[in-house]
């Protein structure tokens, strides 16, 4: 029950409004050994495919509904950026207040856009997941064919939510100065902030996939391999132990 | 054997197993908006929901109601025999006879979002929302009360069910009718499962999904509902559930020609779409005047249809006068606010600037990571895929596949070992071209049938329909 459990620390620390986007997995599962040990298999089945296949909708639907919404958004950072620039009138003060802003903005923004990213590829890996233990414990073939279906659902595309991901990247190299050296009080200062919003999210979801990842007794060698983050220690220390998860 | 939990205050989760039937059958209880106990229950929170029950009789019907104090809040009975869930919720519930109620069901068609998928420019213009919903008037339901013996309900609920009155509204209340088997032939429950709650015009209800599908069996979607507060003072309540969809949609998503006229178009908006509907939309004035209309005309895509101008124009005007962050709810982004200002002030400019800087490190590696992560899915799912192609044509050829002969098969193997073993947790630039993916180099004409049975491990044959069934 590792993924299972994982799923469900991630699904509790997520995004408010997206905690019900994510996998039935445990669900799912029982489901999988209820029909395991019935008898109309082929009932079965098909009833399985149509669950399977409504999570997938339910999947693309906010999937796509969250791309929409990173488009626009995308463009009226844009926007934004350029009326600050343009727009000569304002004191330097307003200015700098108005680029700060812009820049926590598109950071978190950079940060929602990751996320929808993970959620896609969660949302997967546990799909691939229950489909290997419903043909491991029917006999069935369900895995092979169907997974190839879902690599070509929009939930599961996500190049266009990568290349705005890379393109915020860009925007934000340019709205940033030039970096010299982070001081340690700097990067204090950094952590102290972690703790909020986006940011606690985003560590929160590289963490779990570390742990996902990390090697289990069904590793074989068509597993993933085990995640090695450089920066492991620092980015724990991100993470802050509330355990009442913040809402 | 059933089992109850109430959470307080408002959280009730009921999972019924029946075990004499061997199945799980749930219950999935509806509770009102606007009715006036739920004014009362809102501003007496500490009081819980009860769910009592009361067990069959010859009809097999078991009841359940659901109550508040004294007062009776809704009822769901399963008919064994027929094997249909009725969930049904009342309003306004003073003891005598000003209540109402009514039966509603729904169907997943309720999504305020359709989509095209956009490779496929469908021109037929889809109604907005699949089915028409309507409120069921009560009195339908005292026919079947009638019908069926109305001994198998508890006798004490009959009063409860005058006219419906038209016009109250229902916001954000749903209720599920979910047959547990083929239900050979119609009935009244089967009306009833067709009949849906209207939708207000201003209201865009957040329908989760409500199946009626007569050809599910042996199901255990758990189903929780929670009770809270919504906007103003109803309650709402959500049912998250593993079984959506009507009948007429147990169509494959993202194909919508397959389906016909029952399809959900799904329109997949991209950048450059964007584009053109912002440049319509200035043409016309700007985000406050430009009309749905309007900017339909003038963007002249094929497919595209006035709900998702209207849709993305609603999104459009969140996003210009609600800047960052438009798409969360609210009680995400309340509170980071505040913390914003405070750190502000006790922090420098530059120690933010540092601060957000390192987030975005730590964002972009998690990009990363989702990127690599992601493309060997994708390969080892290749590699499988290849790996069973050569395995069916080896088996069409009589060579035993399970003798380690193929030199082939295991060369593949241990060069996907290799790639997975080898590869860095680290940045990948272009991932190595995948040698297996090349069947061609086989040289053998072999016509692959992905239906037929795999001999190998496994134990049972599938129909070919079972395996084409995904």
């Amino acid at each position: 029950m590792k993924f299972g459990k994982r799923l469900k620390q991630h699904v509790e620390e997520t995004l408010p409004g997206w905690r019900d986007m994510y996998l039935n997995y445990k669900d799912l599962k029982k489901i999988v050994r209820l029909i395991s040990s019935s008898l109309e298999y082929g009932k079965s089945e098909a009833e399985f495919v149509y669950l399977l296949n409504n999570e997938i909708e339910k999947f693309n639907v906010f999937f796509m509904e969250q791309e929409e919404n990173f488009i626009i958004r995308h463009k009226e950072l844009q926007q934004r950026i350029k009326r600050v620039n343009e727009s000569e009138p304002s004191s330097q003060g307003e200015y700098e207040e108005e680029i700060a802003r812009i820049r926590k903005d598109i950071v978190d923004f950079h940060g929602e856009m990751v996320l929808l990213v993970n959620y896609s590829n969660i949302n997967y890996t546990g799909m691939a997941k229950i489909l290997k233990k419903y043909d491991k414990r029917t006999g069935g073939l369900l895995r092979l064919p169907f997974i190839q279906k879902v690599l070509e659902q929009p939930f599961f595309t996500t190049e266009l939510v990568s290349k705005l991901v890379k393109e915020c990247e860009t925007t934000i190299d340019e709205l940033f100065p030039t970096v010299v050296v982070a001081a340690p009080e700097m990067k204090e200062a950094a952590i102290i902030m972690a703790g909020e919003g986006i940011f606690r999210n985003t560590v929160a979801a590289l963490m779990t996939m570390k742990e996902i990842r990390k090697g289990s007794s069904t590793q074989s060698h068509f597993s993933l391999p085990v995640l090695n983050l450089p920066d492991t220690e620092l980015i724990r220390s991100f993470q802050f132990n509330s355990p009442i998860p913040i809402i | 054997m059933m089992s109850l939990l109430v959470f307080p205050p408002w959280i009730v989760l009921v999972r019924f197993l029946n075990a004499r039937n061997r199945l799980w059958l749930m219950m999935v209880m509806i509770v009102v908006s606007r009715f006036s106990i739920a004014t009362n229950v809102c501003e007496n929170a500490s009081e819980n929901v009860d769910v009592v029950f009361s067990h069959g009789n010859d009809n097999e019907e078991e009841l359940v109601k659901f109550c508040i104090g004294n007062e009776i809040v809704g009822f769901c009975g399963y008919n064994l025999r027929k094997r249909l869930f009725i969930v049904v919720e009342l309003s306004g519930m003073s003891s005598t006879n000003g209540t109402v109620g009514h039966i509603v069901s729904s169907s997943s068609g309720m999504s305020s979002n359709l989509h095209i998928s956009s490779e496929e420019a469908c021109s037929k213009k889809a109604p907005f929302i699949n089915q028409s919903s309507e409120v069921l008037r009560s009195t339908a339901f005292r026919d079947y009360m009638k019908e069926n013996n109305t001994s198998s309900w508890c006798t004490d609920s009959l009063p409860y069910f005058p006219d419906y009155p038209e016009n109250c509204p229902i916001q954000s209340s749903n209720l599920q009718i979910m047959p547990c088997e083929d239900v050979g032939k119609p009935n009244d429950w089967q009306d009833w499962a067709d009949q849906l709650i209207t939708e207000d015009d201003g209201v865009t209800p957040n329908w989760n999904e409500i199946l009626v599908d007569t050809t599910v069996a042996d199901q255990t979607p758990k189903l929780e509902f929670h009770v809270g507060e919504s906007s103003g003072t109803s309650l709402s309540l959500q049912v998250k559930s593993l079984v959506p969809a009507s009948p007429g949609e147990a169509c494959t998503p993202v194909t919508p020609s397959s389906c016909g006229s029952q399809s959900k178009p799904r329109m997949r908006w991209t950048p450059e779409l964007h584009e053109a509907f912002v440049e319509a939309v200035n043409k016309l004035g700007g985000s406050e005047r430009a009309t749905p209309k309007g900017v339909l005309k003038l963007m002249k895509v094929e497919g595209l249809t006035i709900y998702h101008v209207k849709s993305h124009l609603q999104k459009y005007r969140t996003a210009r006068y609600k800047p960052e962050p438009s798409s969360e709810g609210p009680s995400e982004k309340k509170p980071t606010p505040k913390q914003d200002l405070s750190s502000l002030d006790l922090k420098t400019s530059s120690e933010i600037t540092e601060a957000l800087r390192l987030q975005v490190e730590v964002q972009k590696r998690l990009h990363e990571q989702l990127k690599i992560q992601k493309n060997l899915q994708m390969r080892i799912e290749e590699q499988g895929r290849y790996l069973q192609m050569m395995f069916e044509k080896q088996c069409k050829f009589g060579i035993d596949p399970f003798q380690p002969a193929s030199s082939t098969l295991e060369k593949s193997e241990t060069e996907l070992t290799n790639e997975i073993s080898s590869s860095p947790a680290q940045t990948k630039t272009e991932p190595d071209p995948v040698k297996v993916g090349s069947p061609s180099s086989e040289k053998q004409e072999v016509e692959l049938d992905p239906s037929e049975s795999q001999p190998s491990k496994r134990a049972k044959l599938n129909e070919s329909s079972s395996t084409e069934s995904s």
